[in-house]
């Protein structure tokens, strides 16, 4: 049923050079494999104990007993006996399941078992090598490193590459590619008077070098970041996320290199003194969708994230399709279920858990040359609090708690019991639990305890051992208070101090002293018991017989729905000196006073924030477990410790345990086999419009092959090694190759031969992204106003299509305004309501991570520039530039208009269609006058307005 | 093998076609009996890449042409319309027994909840004798037309996630509605319209939004495309101020023209299609508006639906969806926003906004069965009405319960109710039964996946071999659980 057309003659053509070799397993037999075998037999399946994934598994016996594979004997290997059996019960493949082996391909088959069977690792998983440039015939032809590689493959098929494109079509695909903006009428001036035989790499550098360079490069990386300025899912409330963009185009326009800006964006929380910067690069992975309808699961959307971020990761970088390893092991490549988990486990540990706040954030100074003294402010609070919380584990650990004996336990609005948990007593409720409870728990003191210095409060979840993969639901301590119960008499004490079990909570546990907040608590979902310490302002002298109560305010209610109320917990109590003078301690008050006074600093600057990964103290690391058949609700292995899959080359830990920095550093380096290779790929496919490998999103062996694959691996190991990872220097090769400069002009047989240009015997020729689409026109009709970074944008959006489900404003400056001709990439992007523009031109809605855009050509696209009022408004501009800023005649005003358009000079034919067709327009207006209203004030400004739209919707307009 | 290969393969060959505007008349089983005829037959869709929305023709002899998809978003109580449970009568005002509440996830429900008759009277109806509420008392005279499923279930039971689980088999974004897939199999027979076309109610937008109807990983041209009750019915149909029609036939004159000069110097292919594309929305810019204006349609049909002209509503929208049906759109969608009655205020609750909700919808459903059968179109158009997931037979009990003047229940996504009528389904049948107390599937249980296989197999695929790969997978409207058609309840 598949067409084997072209796309199969090219890979007969590919496979030819090796005829007489051995047979290859890669490249000859793992296809047959996959196409006939693996769905049964592979990954998913493993039908009568038979796989084709790997060499040992299919050396083996299956259920008949008889080994499958027999090497060097294809006649005792039970794999061909049945494949031609004429048996319909013993035929493989079952007739039910498709068609029968070819010839050639049973042959092929043959003759590899015959060779010995041997396994081949897919290309794409073996190092990448430096291959030397081919010799080609026409030596005069390539221009760099680039076009040998290109060239021979043309000169194998019969093909000749097309003559140089004509140059102001070659300023303009380079500048849109580069830049994302069409070149000014003064640029394409200066290059056409260029005669110097470095004209074009002056402009190619001019561009690299345009701050522009970062805009465009940011917003192709935010498609596979899954970036928006809202949440997603349920609400979809804007989240401020703006100042990762600003680091994306900062990143690109001083050229980062790739190995760095993916650590960054991985793991640049946990670089030795990570800048600001870095951690702003880990917004990356917060990018994920939150969820925050009332009544969902804080973990679900949590574990949802997670998985996202280990496919992201995969898809990002490793061009490899992890999705379907979370339910079965990888139907065709040799990643196993469990190595999916593995990888998990470097990103089950962050602090972020699908909180309403979207914790945790990171305040950034909205002046970004402030980043090292807001870093130095943050890393002050840091260090303080955990010397703080350093002090206090030492005396945990000296602390003796007593536990209650005969405590009793009353609730308001929840039923409470106490029950005796390993020897201690504790409360419970009893059914379910109403939000806003106060407990009140009555401890009968000890004689001999004489005072009590602190409690100790703890909060259990009802099922430890399952919550420490499956958490419950958490609680908040609302308010806490202590009083003395004696006979009669009943005197509050009064609190000092509330201390959280970790160093950097993310609520104050001081506000369950008063009330007023969230207080210290388990919000929102407890993995494990949990305990606060609480301080007396002065230690409780006991009078003899006398009770402590301990009055315990529960939170409210979660997402319309969960109350935060404590299911099962205990409270202790010590007499112990060292908590008496805690308070009054010298290191104790500095600390505190250097919190505070970082904090005041903080305050004082005018900051936005960023969501970031962080990691959880590992002293509450959560368990990480295999999900049944990918649910998340039935856990079942415990995974020991991150790792990567096995047929890749190993990870290095930097002590003992790996952790998400490893994984980055395993990520970024020049060993991974797909990393450079991916991205070498992702940035040719941008300028060329298909990659070398067509199918970016899949470098596995279900993927489509390498058009020229030594040129791949050739451009991958150049870019790690003498580019530095410079992506800047990565483009510059890609673009002064002859092979882009090329006419695109496409002959009717090569359109019919290679209709997507795979072998690239012409230029591209693309239409422009929608973010370009735009863009193009208010660069076009004089509007686009350039300023680099800052918060959202709101230009104009048509009537109608602005309704929220939860109030967030869209407010266009008014005409006239800059900020309504900022570029695209500034755009505010709602996930539930995306721009329309950017939709109608292809543009995903960010929901998940998109590894291309496949371009499509629908009549919406043709309403949207013709009718929308953003567009109407750049005709009236470019309307403007033609009747007023152009000198001359008729014909020199359309032609500037004309060139503005398309960066072209307009043919006489062309200058004659845009002449008459003005000339009708202004009698058309001049007969009829009130038809302009609205528009223009004078039958030629209407006329003009019309043509200037025409010239906008041009062909050439919206192509590159 | 790899379909997007062949995908892409397809979209990259282009045909140059002198007719690529002419309307397809053809009827889908005289076109299915054409194809099988030239020995073809797979489910992968052959499009002409210069008209992506060509009538195509199924895999085998389709029961319906097209559908029409009612949700009522938030979820209506299957406990008060359609499933009759005279035993959670008895157990009104009582607490809820234990084995309903141990082990399950709720939304919303805290403490421990009271059972909750149903609130309005039942009584059966037609010759089929079908349970039907005094709430759709005009639906209820159609009750031998419905194909009643009382035993739908869905495993999400928030209401973005389960509407997304509802309409693209998935309960993450990303993935393609089910009028993308069905456009996407068979295209659509009018082209100067839209094949997926989406009409919104009640004020609101359903919460994930367009996601609804997008088209994932499908090409774009397959998205559904949401009509409009206020402004342009079509985002952009109307000219700006200042272009008469007639100059925009001049300025697209001279728009394609140059663009011939264009195609003629560069040869590419896709500059055809845009010249095709040009017209299509200069043609859409007359259809749409024309289908879109109520205005003209007869007093006695305004009567009937209960319309008012130039106002969003329900109704409105039941008239649009048979004028769209008419004029041959593939896949109308509407969404009815104010069903979510968890008893929170008046709105929300089953004894005050239900009701109000009910009298909106019932007699304009009942005159587009009316209508449509009148026009003969009801054997050949599948109507479906349904929410995103059921509710309980406990009363919701949010924060420990006050004076009950709301009256309300909680989502249940372990049964609820979705009917279909018209093409390709039994009429006058129920199928599928739950509890006693209308809590859980106890026979015949309808999963969310198995509804979409059976959609598809009334539209002439097979629903595991309707397919398009992504992310290393075939992914499929039905997802990757087995699912099954119903084939109980197929005509």
């Amino acid at each position: 049923m598949i067409p084997k057309g072209s796309i199969h003659s090219l890979v007969t053509l590919a496979l030819a050079g090796s005829a007489m070799a051995k047979v290859d397993f890669a490249n000859e037999v793992r296809p047959i494999l996959n196409e006939h075998c693996t769905a049964c037999h592979g990954g998913v399946k493993e039908a009568g104990d038979v796989s084709f994934i790997y060499r040992e598994k299919a050396l083996g016996k299956g259920d008949s007993g008889k080994p499958v594979i027999v090497p060097g004997d294809p006649d005792a290997s039970e794999m061909i006996v049945r494949i031609l059996s004429t048996d319909p019960d013993e035929v493989m493949p079952k007739p039910e399941h498709g068609p029968p082996l070819a010839a050639e391909e049973v042959a092929t088959l043959r003759q590899w078992i015959k060779e010995g069977a041997e396994w081949g690792e897919h290309w794409a998983f073996t190092a990448p090598e430096k291959h030397p440039a081919p010799e080609v015939k026409d030596t005069d032809w390539p221009q760099n490193e680039v076009d040998p590689f290109i060239l021979a493959r043309l000169e194998a098929e019969g093909l000749k590459p097309s003559e140089p494109a004509d140059r102001a079509a070659l300023l303009r695909r380079v500048s849109l590619d580069l830049t994302g903006l069409p070149p000014t009428p003064a640029e394409i001036d200066s290059f056409l008077a260029d005669e110097s035989k470095d004209a074009f790499a002056k402009q190619v550098d001019r561009l690299l070098d345009s701050p522009r360079f970062g805009e465009r490069w940011a917003s192709v990386w935010m498609d596979l970041a899954r970036y928006a300025d809202s949440e997603g899912l349920g609400v979809d409330r804007r989240r401020s996320v703006w100042k990762y963009r600003d680091w994306l185009i900062d990143s690109f326009n001083k050229d980062l290199p790739f190995d760095e800006f993916t650590i960054h964006q991985l793991a640049g929380d946990l670089l030795p003194d990570a800048t600001l910067e870095q951690k702003i690069a880990t917004t990356f992975h917060r990018l994920t969708q939150s969820n925050n309808e009332g009544g969902t699961d804080d973990e679900e959307f949590r574990v949802a994230a997670v998985i996202d971020r280990v496919n992201t990761t995969w898809e990002v970088w490793q061009g490899v399709t992890m999705g379907c390893v979370q339910c079965h092991s990888h139907p065709y490549d040799p990643i196993e279920f469990g190595e999916f988990y593995q990888f998990t486990e470097f990103f089950n540990q962050t602090i972020d858990a699908d909180l309403s706040e979207g914790y945790p954030v990171l305040r950034v100074p909205l002046d970004s040359t402030r980043n090292a003294e807001v870093n130095a402010l943050h890393r002050r609070i840091e260090k303080a609090e955990q010397d703080l919380h350093a002090v206090r584990q030492e005396l945990r650990s000296q602390t003796r708690w007593t536990w209650p004996t005969g405590m009793t336990a009353e609730g308001d609005k929840t039923k409470l019991s106490v029950v005796k948990h390993e020897g201690v007593e504790e409360y419970r409720t009893v059914g379910n639990v109403t939000q806003g409870s106060t407990f009140k728990l009555n401890i009968p003191v000890a004689d001999d305890l004489g005072t009590v210095t602190a409690l100790r409060v703890e909060f259990w979840p009802d099922d430890p051992e399952t919550a420490a993969h499956t958490p419950e639901w958490g609680a908040d301590l609302k308010q806490i208070k202590v009083h003395l119960v004696g006979q009669g008499s009943e005197i509050a004490i009064p609190l000092a101090e509330v201390i959280a079990d970790e160093a950097h909570p993310l609520f104050n546990p001081n506000a369950s002293l008063t009330g007023k907040g969230r207080g210290w608590g388990t919000y929102s979902k407890t993995f494990g018991p949990r305990h606060a310490i609480v301080l007396p302002k002065e230690p409780i002298d006991l009078p003899a017989g006398a009770t402590l109560r301990v009055t315990m305010r529960q939170g409210g209610s979660i997402l319309a729905s969960f109350p935060m109320v404590s299911e099962r917990g205990r409270v202790a109590i010590t007499n112990s000196d060292v908590w008496a003078a805690h308070l009054s301690d010298p290191r104790v008050v500095a600390l505190q006073k250097e919190i505070a006074d970082a904090k005041s600093k903080l305050k004082a600057i005018p900051t936005t924030t960023v969501p970031v990964m962080k990691e959880r103290d590992p002293a509450f690391a959560r368990s990480t477990h295999q999900f049944i058949r990918g649910n998340w609700l039935e856990k079942g292995e415990v995974v020991e410790q991150a790792g990567t899959p096995g047929i890749f080359p190993p990870l290095k830990a930097r002590d003992g345990k790996p952790d998400r920095l490893d994984m980055a550093r395993w990520i970024a380096s020049a060993d991974n086999p797909l990393t450079a290779r991916v991205a070498v790929n992702r940035f040719w496919l941008e300028l060329f419009g298909v990659g070398i490998v067509p199918t970016p999103e899949d470098f596995g062996s279900a993927g489509e092959k390498p058009t020229h694959r030594e040129l791949l691996d050739t451009l991958a190991v150049r870019f790690t090694d003498e580019m530095g990872w410079s992506v800047k220097s990565l483009l510059r090769e890609l673009v002064t190759s002859a092979t882009y400069q090329q006419s695109a002009v496409t002959p009717a047989d090569l359109a019919k031969r290679d209709p997507d240009n795979r072998l690239l015997a012409r230029g591209p020729r693309q239409r422009l992204t929608a973010e370009m689409v735009r863009d193009h026109a208010l660069a076009a009709s004089g509007l686009v106003h350039h300023e680099t970074g800052g918060a959202p944008t709101h230009p104009p959006i048509p009537g109608g299509v602005w309704k929220p489900f939860s109030s967030d404003k869209w407010d266009t400056p008014k005409e006239g305004s800059p900020d309504r001709y900022r570029r695209s990439v500034y755009t505010y992007w709602k996930r539930s309501i995306p721009f329309p523009l950017f939709i109608t031109f292809d543009a995903p809605p960010r929901e998940l991570c998109s590894k291309r855009r496949i371009v499509s050509n629908t009549p919406l696209q043709a309403l949207a520039v013709l009718n929308d009022p953003a567009f109407h408004e750049c005709a009236k501009s470019l309307a403007r530039v033609m009747k007023y800023d152009t000198e001359g005649s008729l014909d020199e005003k359309l032609a500037a208009g004309y060139r503005r358009a398309t960066s072209r000079e307009a043919t006489p034919a062309r200058i004659d269609d845009l002449r008459a067709l003005y000339n009708e327009l202004v009698a058309s207006y001049e007969k009829d006058p009130t038809t302009m209203k609205d528009m223009a004030g004078t039958p030629d400004g209407a006329a003009f307005t019309v043509v200037a739209s025409v010239l906008l919707n041009l062909d050439e307009a919206l192509i590159r | 093998m790899n379909l997007l290969q062949h995908l892409q393969t397809e979209q990259l060959r282009h045909i140059t076609r002198r007719h690529f505007l002419r309307d397809c008349s053809t009827g889908l089983g005289g076109m299915w009996l054409a194809s099988q005829a030239m020995g073809a037959g797979n489910s992968m869709p052959q499009h002409d890449p210069s008209r992506p929305l060509a009538a195509l023709a199924p895999t085998f002899a389709p029961k319906a042409k097209r559908v029409i998809y009612l949700h009522m978003v938030g979820a209506p109580s299957q406990l008060e319309l359609f499933d009759y449970k005279p035993t959670l009568q008895k157990f009104d005002g009582k607490d809820c027994p234990s084995e309903f509440l141990e082990g399950q996830r709720f939304a919303f429900i805290q403490g421990t909840p009271k059972m909750l008759g149903p609130q309005f009277e039942f009584k059966q109806h037609g010759t089929s004798g079908a349970w039907i509420s005094d709430r759709l008392p005009e639906l209820a005279r159609h009750a031998d037309k419905l194909c009643i499923v009382k035993s739908m279930q869905t495993d999400q039971f928030n209401h973005g996630p389960a509407q997304l689980l509802v309409h693209t088999g998935n309960q993450n974004l990303g993935y393609p509605a089910m009028g993308a897939w069905t456009t996407w199999g068979l295209g659509t027979e009018n082209q100067n319209l839209p094949g997926f076309m989406v009409l919104i109610s009640g004020g609101r937008v359903p919460r994930v939004g367009a996601s609804l109807w997008g088209s994932g990983f499908l090409p774009s041209v397959y998205q559904g495309v949401q009509c409009r009750s206020t402004g342009d019915p079509v985002l952009n149909a109307a000219n700006p101020p200042g272009i008469t029609r007639d100059i925009r036939r001049s300025a697209l004159d001279s728009l394609q023209k140059l663009n011939r000069r264009t195609l003629d110097e560069f040869g590419d292919q896709e500059t055809l299609t845009r010249i095709a594309q040009y017209e299509m929305a200069f043609r859409m810019q007359i259809s749409v508006p024309e289908i879109m204006t109520i205005k003209d349609e007869p007093e006695s049909i305004h009567e009937m639906y209960g319309t008012q002209p130039g106002k969003e509503s329900f109704a409105n929208n039941c008239l649009l969806a048979r004028r769209l049906a008419e004029n041959g759109v593939r896949f109308i969608q509407l969404f009815d926003w104010g069903w979510d009655s968890h008893g929170s205020n008046k709105n929300e609750a089953i004894n005050h906004g239900f009701k109000s909700k009910c009298d909106s919808i019932d007699k304009p459903i009942a005159a587009l069965l009316t209508d449509l059968e009148q026009r003969g179109m009801l054997d050949e158009t599948l109507v479906v009405w349904g929410g995103e997931f059921g509710r309980t037979p406990m009363q919701e009990n949010r924060g420990g319960g006050s004076g009950n003047a709301f009256v309300g229940r909680d989502h249940n996504p372990n049964a609820f109710t979705l009917w279909m009528a018209g093409a390709g389904v039994k009429p006058g049948i129920s199928y599928g039964e739950t509890d006693e107390m209308g809590y859980n599937v106890v026979n015949n249980p309808v999963q969310v996946r198995d509804f979409h296989a059976t959609l598809l197999q009334i539209l002439g695929f097979d629903a595991k071999k309707l397919s398009f790969p992504f992310q290393g997978l075939d992914q499929k409207l039905i997802g990757v659980k087995p699912a099954k058609v119903v084939k109980d309840i197929l005509a």
